[in-house]
């Protein structure tokens, strides 16, 4: 480690040393990362200052007028609720985090357990294994234009199964008390088989002998998962805890199939909403407004993470 | 180096693409897209693009020098977003295009399109032309000074479907006339545990089109002509708002919270529904799925008109669009496109194979739209409603203020909100806040 910095450091003086002297710079490096510098800068670098740019100002009427800069209006708008944007909104921010909390808590336990079912030597592993992934395999709009038909009311499965035990069934994606638990339901269902692919790799990499170990202390099922199993899989857990908190911003594309946010903004989303406010132009600033807000969320909450998680490290290597 | 040579070969291909285009020809690019979700044609197995090649090849053939560029543009919000996004971002955008009737005050407040008004001000026969429209299709054309803007082209408008089978057996020989007919008769036509429900009356997603049909019958539609008022916290609304809520809670004819729009028709088909409130757009679609005889209607009348019975309906789909971008012979070639798609022989032939309603009177006299009616008389029934219709709801803004009497409308029925009163006035406040600055 110490050995290969020093050496970056001799050849980075090296470097300098050559542009004083006069000497061509080894132009092999720069060419070889352009591309990505290129592509990096030219979709996210500049989108993003784009964004932030945007937010600040108001388009104008005719589309051959400049936009007004109106500072921090368009986010004090956002936070406005009498404000049409702004009552949508709030509602959408808290249903965006009842959804990806709601997910987090239900998807993770439930890959833990898909796990170490499938953590076995039974016959014919692989098909459980794969139907139990097949979820995240499949495009989001897809699956929930399939659990769209299930939910479907009257005509869906869900209601007609329920209707043969005499229920009237639900109104699965027009009724605002369950429309927020039906997206939350198919994104767990698309979830938990990905999440428990990692926990599998988790739990292969379990020494066996700390089992044997533990049997032979006289350790029973319950007290190796608790003692043993969670705790080693604890690094597992904390990245899948980010990438599915993460993606609970991220995932919307099934409400396009799943009644679009309804019945009045009771199931939106923010990702949705800000794809659903593209429609007006004079919008944009609103637009970019709440994309910077999602990308301020987003980016604390991978940062904090990040921090948590290289520390540990460091504490565990020294 | 072997990249480098592609990267060469590619950049060539750019910089002569243009001289291998650019002939003597005008070209007009049209953008047109589709509502695939309610507009099928299985009869004529031919796809929209299709048909629209086939009629830019008539064109072509008649018009020699002009050549008609047909680009799918993908759905109505899509084509609005592309045709914004080209323009705004210093593009040319489209010759013509099919947008929303109800995008004509944003593209006219962004000053990208041309009234139409000005080249029909050119024809020979410029009133008989626009007098051959039906007036209810031309309202949305309108800006408040009367100036035409647009070209009637896809049209729709909502109609009553009802199930004349399961009414034959609850002993009913005629479809509901009025509301309270309506509630009473799917009282009779509802089976108990959601096998079967009276009526679907589909609140989800857009109730906005189908809710002016009730405030317009009743007497104040949520527009008249100025494009800056907007009367939505009105006794009329808050009545149709009692009716439909009452059809679930009352009556027990409907399911609780929003109904899905896009599942109607099939809910209708398959039995599960006696009356669907529906687009004509879904009339051919239904007539071939049903297994049963369809009957359609007008819907339900309100207390409008001196008798106190009067009948209403919104207008929906798109118009025909002229760009501000064009220079003046690619304006003059797009106008004769115009004329070419709104007459009366294209009109019959795109309603007969869509299921639109043809916006010209004379349409419906030519083959093959005439022989279709004679054969199904369900598709005059929306032709003759027109004669109650108003406008699709149009403003300043018409995007953000359909949102909030969407979202507010369906919060309400749903039940997600209980304060009513409280909702629209804030409600109003919101759309009036909005349309302070075009006042």
């Amino acid at each position: 480690m110490r050995n290969s910095s020093l050496a970056s450091i001799e050849r980075i003086k090296a470097a300098a040393n050559a542009a004083q002297t006069g000497k061509p710079i080894n132009l092999v490096p720069y060419l070889l990362v352009a591309p990505t510098l290129i592509l990096v800068s030219l979709f996210t670098i500049y989108p993003a200052v784009g964004s932030v740019v945007s937010s600040l100002y108001r388009p104008p009427r005719n589309v051959r007028d400049p936009s007004t800069f109106v500072g921090l209006e368009n986010y004090f708008d956002l936070f406005d609720p009498t404000h049409y944007i702004g009552s949508t909104f709030l509602q959408v921010i808290s249903n965006t985090i009842i959804f990806a909390l709601a997910t987090v808590v239900v998807s993770v336990p439930l890959a833990l357990g898909f796990a170490l079912l499938l953590n076995r030597r039974i016959k014919r592993i692989g098909v459980y294994r794969f139907s139990l992934f097949y979820p995240a395999l499949l495009p989001m709009i897809g699956a929930a234009s399939i659990w769209a038909f299930l939910f479907a009311d009257p005509l869906g499965l869900v209601n007609t199964i329920l209707r043969t035990f005499g229920s009237r069934g639900q109104n699965w994606i027009g009724d605002p008390n369950i429309a927020l638990f039906t997206v939350t339901t198919v994104n767990i269902w698309k979830q938990a088989g990905f999440y428990t692919i990692f926990y599998l790799a988790g739990l292969q990499n379990i020494p066996r002998d700390l089992y044997e170990a533990a049997e032979l202390d006289g350790a029973g099922e319950c007290q190796k998962l608790l003692y043993l199993t969670i705790p080693l899989l604890r690094r597992t857990t904390l990245f899948i805890l980010i990438v599915s908190f993460t993606f609970g911003f991220q995932t919307v594309e099934h409400l396009q199939a799943l009644g679009q946010g309804g019945p009045g903004d009771r199931s939106n989303l923010l990702l949705y909403f800000i794809f659903q406010s593209i429609g007006e132009r004079r919008n944009w600033g609103y637009i970019n407004a709440m994309t910077v807000v999602l990308v301020l969320v987003l980016m604390v909450f991978t940062v904090t993470n990040f921090l948590y998680f290289e520390r540990r490290r460091d504490d565990e290597t020294s | 180096m072997r990249m480098l040579r592609l990267l060469t070969v590619i950049m060539l291909l750019f910089s002569v693409a243009p001289t291998i285009t650019a002939q003597e020809t005008i070209t007009v690019d049209f953008y047109f897209p589709t509502a695939t979700a309610t507009i099928t044609n299985p009869e004529a197995g031919e796809s929209i693009e299709a048909v629209f090649n086939r009629y830019a090849a008539a064109f072509e053939a008649a018009n020699p020098g002009v050549q008609i560029n047909v680009v799918y543009t993908g759905s109505y919000t899509d084509t609005r977003n592309t045709i914004q996004t080209e323009i705004a971002g210093g593009g040319a955008g489209p010759d013509v295009a099919v947008m929303l009737t109800t995008d004509l005050f944003s593209f006219i407040e962004e000053g990208t399109i041309l009234p139409v008004q000005d080249f029909i001000d050119t024809m020979p026969d410029g009133e008989a032309y626009v007098a051959d429209f039906f007036p209810a299709f031309l309202l949305n054309s309108l800006d408040e000074e009367g100036v035409i803007w647009s070209i009637p082209y896809q049209r729709s408008t909502p109609v009553l479907y009802y199930n004349v089978e399961q009414f034959a057996e609850a002993g009913f020989d005629a479809p509901p006339r009025n509301r309270q007919e309506l509630a009473e008769m799917a009282q009779a036509l509802t089976l108990p545990d959601g096998q079967r429900w009276g009526v679907w009356l589909p609140t989800e997603g857009f109730p906005i089109w189908l809710f002016s049909a009730f405030v317009i019958a009743d007497g104040q539609h949520f527009v008249e002509e100025s494009p800056s008022e907007v009367y939505f916290n009105t006794p009329q609304t808050r009545e149709a708002l009692d009716y439909i809520i009452s059809l679930s809670r009352d009556y027990g004819v409907m399911p609780g919270g929003t109904l899905s729009w896009g599942d109607g028709p099939s809910i209708f088909t398959s039995g599960k529904a006696s009356m669907l409130f529906h687009t004509t757009g879904s009339l051919t679609r239904i007539l071939n799925e049903a297994p049963f005889e369809v009957g359609v209607a007008f819907l339900p009348s309100g207390t409008a008109g001196e008798d106190g019975t009067g009948y209403g309906a919104p207008t929906g789909g798109g118009n025909l669009y002229l760009f501000a971008n064009s220079t003046p012979e690619e304006q003059a070639a797009a106008w004769a496109w115009i004329q070419f798609l709104s007459s009366p022989e294209i009109q019959s032939d795109w309603g007969a194979a869509t299921g639109y309603v043809a916006a010209r009177r004379s349409a419906w006299e030519l083959d093959p739209l005439a022989s279709l009616v004679a054969r199904r008389p369900q598709y005059a029934v929306a032709r003759d409603q027109l004669a109650f219709a108003q406008k699709e709801f149009s403003a300043y803004r018409t995007i953000d203020i359909q949102g909030i009497i969407n979202s507010t409308l369906s919060g309400i029925i749903s039940g997600a909100t209980t304060d009513i009163e409280g909702a629209l006035t804030t409600a109003q406040a919101q759309i009036d806040s909005l349309l302070a600055e075009y006042r």
